[in-house]
């Protein structure tokens, strides 16, 4: 992901926040690193389609950003099909694994 | 130069010069007309009578890496289970895509712009794909790749395509980071 220049970024407090994914699911969708995205982007994308609040979002979108992949949500599999392909209608980089197989 | 996208009582407010709108335009035009699928529409009655619109048998994973970006394989380390995915879904994400792109080009022929949540956020997925196809045309694979880019912030640093296509990557970039911010700052101002 990229920093948007114009505008100063983020500070880095509060990224171990505990909130984690749900894993009890079998199915997740993963969102992976790319140089283009914006940060502030990929957070709003997560806040508007998924409905996270500010903490959590920006806590997946700095996984992303780090660890260069992030499960971001989970369920049956006929919902994380949906949720790429949503993620994919917004451009950001999104494939969908079942759980533990990373 | 455009003025910052701004949060206002009447909602996200942001205004390019005719310019800048031009050129945008046209970006957003080359992008629509790289997404209009390959092949027509599919002719099989039964398929468009229970909705299937969205699928695609012939469709393949694109040639172009531009177009490959936006519509990427949704599944990784599977060639054929991606395949038969994107036989599935691609066509209806096309046109989703090609639909936020339209309707980006139809705002942002006003200005001043004053959007709603809804409108901004098309905005900001047009903007998005926009400067997907300029990183793989700028072949920006690196988060170093994109870095570098940074100082072609002026026109007088233009002294070949490869530059001027950084320069107006960059104006995009910093317009859509004017846009999501001023959308965060109002969503944040609902909660």
């Amino acid at each position: 992901m990229t920093v948007g220049f114009a505008i100063g970024t983020d500070t880095k407090e509060e990224v171990r926040t505990a909130e984690k994914t749900d894993l009890d699911q079998p199915w997740v969708v993963v969102v992976w690193n790319d140089p283009v995205n914006l940060m502030s982007y990929v957070s709003f994308v997560f806040q508007t389609y998924f409905g996270y609040s500010e903490a959590k979002a920006r806590t997946l979108m700095l996984e992303v950003h780090e660890a260069g992949r992030s499960a971001v949500c989970s369920g049956t599999r006929e919902k994380v099909e949906q949720d790429t392909v949503a993620l994919h209608s917004y451009g950001l980089w999104a494939t969908f694994e079942k759980a533990g197989s990373e | 130069m455009a003025k910052p996208f701004k949060s206002t009582r009447r909602g996200i407010t942001g205004a390019l010069e005719p310019g800048e709108a031009r050129l945008l335009g046209a970006l957003l035009d080359d992008v629509i007309s790289m997404l209009e699928p390959e092949t027509g529409p599919s002719d099989d009655p039964l398929a468009a009578l229970v909705g299937m619109s969205g699928a695609d048998a012939d469709a393949t994973a694109p040639d172009d890496s531009a177009v490959r970006r936006l519509l990427p394989d949704a599944i990784r380390g599977d060639d054929d289970e991606a395949l038969a995915f994107r036989r599935l879904t691609e066509r209806s994400l096309r046109e989703q895509k090609i639909g936020a792109l339209r309707g980006s080009a139809l705002l942002i022929e006003s200005s001043p712009m004053t959007l709603n949540g809804e409108q901004g956020r098309l905005l900001a997925q047009a903007l998005n794909d926009v400067r997907l196809v300029l990183a793989d045309r700028l072949s920006i694979e690196t988060e170093e790749d994109a870095e570098r880019l940074h100082d072609v912030a002026d026109s007088k640093d233009v002294d070949n395509v490869d530059s001027y296509l950084a320069l107006v990557y960059n104006f995009i970039t910093w317009l859509q980071e004017s846009l999501v911010q001023a959308m965060l700052k109002a969503a944040k101002l609902q909660r």
